[in-house]
């Protein structure tokens, strides 16, 4: 029998942010196409965690290793990391003023397109693949010849998250709380796009609180993380649980 | 028309009056305030005793995209004294902080472009082009543009020069007159070289619900003034304004006064300096609101961005209110490029390099949109699409290189 490898393994992640230790030890794997819910109280780490596999350099990795596909992610710079395949969905996607989104999104693709060798999509092909990924994310596609998320309200915004998620199309897509902000349209929207993305291969470590995405995901595994570290582990059963009781019992 | 006369037959009388003026009175001040950040070189530079060698080649070249039969267009010496006095005809006599540039410009200015604007007959812009042609290593080039009540105009600015001119002094002034309900998008392009030692300066008068609209971008060089002065005659005028002062490691001043003198007038001011390595520049932004000018609204806002070195800021937005019933805002911000923007264009795959390009691009036209938006009674606060006249000048790619060539000289500086 045959077992495939992990395309994300983290072992013993520690991680601080101005000297003070935030993930401590941190260890999972995520098999290729699967999902893991990663849940916890505020500051367990949980965004920290994305920021460090995303290479933000204002989160220092002191102990531990992450793989992507057999990659040392933690070698390689932040624009590096996102070619090799990891897609961070921000919690507050920040405004580029000024840089049109069509533009922005296009460049990206390129620059992670041509890193693995295929050609450059040009500006026509771009552009009728993102109207159509916006038309399925009920996003106007108006909104492409925006700047970079400026003027545009949470929703909005996290709809030109999964818009890239959808065109970037990543080995492994980390979500920090996609559903805030968003209207059922846009939960079921993301729950479409992960379903979709799930089965061309992509695989998800979901950070949400909201129990009724987490159920219509249908996540392979369900984490707890507690003071930086994975306190317990388990199957919806585990977000039931966790919905029901709160966190603040959970650490009891 | 064209006229250039013969320098020996015709010396005009105010040149060495010019000069003498000068004298009595001396060069900018070191203790001048407005130049105090960065004082200017001496008035030998700008008006050397050596007179330069006249030449008959004209400073300036307009082409007209539309509207043709609403221009007039005058060529005129100024070493000929009827053509002299059609040039300077109406122009304020020199006063104030600037005063010396101005006599310095009247002492050495010999030749000048009048452009006359009247209002179509179908109400659609007049769309020119017009290039200040650098002829002569020292020279003091002057424009004076007049857009009659209801004219509306489309101007693009830009500098061109000799092909063996490698470095100039030029003082350069504007004179613009906007007549009654009169609109002027301008957009002004000087791109320097880094020995260049330029002053421009610009004065503006604006009639009752006359709107003018200018984006200025200019690269930076071994000295530089960007002098605009504002009179906000006529109730309801309008005055927009963004700097683009792409001084690298060089040194721009750009100063923007503009005063209120009516009601329901508004200045919107906005200027985005970028430097690096010893680079200095200066944005003064300060606008005066006259007794009796209730309900004027003013906007200043200033940015900064050291792109990598140790450049030096000095940004000033100031007011002077002598009203009660008046709108303000002012600020000013240092620092360096947007962190989180960085990151996240990082985070979707883009290298430092193409991120910060992008980033500042980004800021750079965002910014001249608001100044130049394609409607033009966007508010100016707001993300706009560019104006045609902006946007087929973004499309040459000039913005794109001068900001690819200022961080490629900024990363050669790390690097260094």
């Amino acid at each position: 029998m045959t077992t495939t490898p992990p395309v994300l393994q983290v072992r013993d992640l520690s991680v601080e942010i101005a000297e003070r230790q935030v993930l401590q030890g941190v260890s999972l794997d995520v098999q290729p196409a699967s999902l893991v819910v990663l849940m916890g109280a505020n500051g367990s780490g949980k965004s920290t965690l994305g920021m460090a596999l995303a290479g933000h350099p204002q989160y220092r990795v002191s102990a531990g290793q992450a793989l992507l596909a057999g990659q040392d992610l933690l070698q390689l710079p932040a624009h590096e990391r996102a070619r090799a395949g990891f897609f961070l969905s921000f919690q507050s996607p920040p405004d580029i003023p000024g840089v049109k989104n069509n533009l922005f999104i296009r460049t990206a693709l390129n620059a992670v397109r041509e890193a693995g060798g295929q050609e450059p999509l040009d500006a026509f092909d771009f552009l009728a693949n993102a109207k159509q990924g916006a038309k399925e994310l009920g996003m106007p596609a108006a909104m492409l010849a925006r700047p970079v998320n400026e003027g545009f309200s949470g929703g909005e915004r996290k709809r030109n998250e999964l818009l890239q998620l959808n065109l970037l199309k990543p080995r492994v897509a980390l979500l920090d709380e996609i559903d805030s902000g968003l209207d059922v349209d846009g939960v079921r929207a993301v729950v479409e796009l992960v379903q979709r993305l799930r089965a061309q291969g992509t695989a998800f470590i979901v950070v949400s609180h909201y129990l009724q995405m987490i159920e219509s995901l249908q996540p392979d595994q369900v984490l707890r993380l507690d003071r930086g570290r994975i306190a317990e582990s388990g199957g919806l059963e585990l977000a039931r649980s966790i919905a029901e009781t709160g966190f603040a019992r959970a650490q009891v | 028309m064209s006229h250039h006369a013969d320098i020996a037959s015709d010396i005009v009388q105010d040149i060495p009056q010019a000069r003498e003026q000068l004298q009595a009175k001396g060069w900018i001040a070191r203790k001048n305030e407005a130049f105090h950040h960065l004082p200017p070189p001496p008035l030998e530079q700008w008006l050397p005793a050596q007179e330069p060698a006249f030449t008959h080649a004209p400073d300036w070249q307009v082409s007209i995209q539309q509207g043709a039969d609403s221009v007039q267009v005058q060529h005129l010496s100024a070493l000929q004294a009827q053509e002299r006095q059609a040039l300077f005809a109406g122009l304020a006599a020199p006063a104030g902080d600037a005063a010396p540039f101005a006599w310095a410009h009247r002492a050495l200015c010999r030749q000048g472009l009048r452009l006359h604007i009247a209002a179509t007959t179908n109400g659609s812009p007049v769309r020119l082009h017009v290039e200040q042609l650098a002829q002569q290593a020292v020279a003091a080039p002057l424009l004076v543009l007049e857009l009659a009540a209801g004219a509306h105009c489309q101007l693009l600015h830009t500098a061109g020069r000799a092909a063996d001119l490698e470095r100039i002094t030029h003082n350069l002034h504007l004179h613009i007159r906007l007549g009654a309900g009169a609109k002027l998008q301008h957009l002004r392009v000087a791109d320097a070289r880094p020995q260049d030692q330029l002053a421009q300066v610009q004065r503006v008068e604006l009639a009752e619900q006359a709107r003018y609209h200018q984006a200025l971008c200019s690269s930076g060089s071994a000295y530089q003034l960007q002098r605009t002065e504002v009179l906000l005659q006529g109730a309801g005028a309008e005055i927009r304004h963004a700097g683009l002062l792409l001084t690298g490691a060089q040194q721009i001043d750009q100063q923007v006064l503009v005063q209120h003198n009516a009601p329901d007038t508004h200045s919107h001011v906005q200027v985005l300096a970028l430097g690096s390595g010893q680079g200095r520049s200066v944005g003064n932004s300060y606008a005066y609101i006259a007794p009796g000018a209730h309900d004027a609204n003013v906007h200043q806002r200033l940015w900064g961005i050291a792109l990598e070195g140790q450049p030096r800021m000095t940004l000033r937005p100031h007011l002077e209110i002598l009203h009660d019933q008046v709108q303000a805002s002012h600020g000013a911000t240092w620092g360096a490029l947007p962190a989180d923007a960085l990151f996240y264009a990082q985070q979707r795959g883009l290298d430092s390099a193409t991120a910060r390009r992008l980033i500042i691009e980004g800021m750079a036209r965002a910014l001249l949109e608001r100044a130049l938006p394609a409607a033009d009674d966007a508010p100016g606060d707001a993300p706009e699409d560019a104006s045609d006249l902006l946007q087929t000048w973004l499309d040459s790619g000039w913005l794109s290189q001068a900001i690819a060539g200022q961080l490629g000289a900024a990363n050669a500086g790390e690097g260094a």
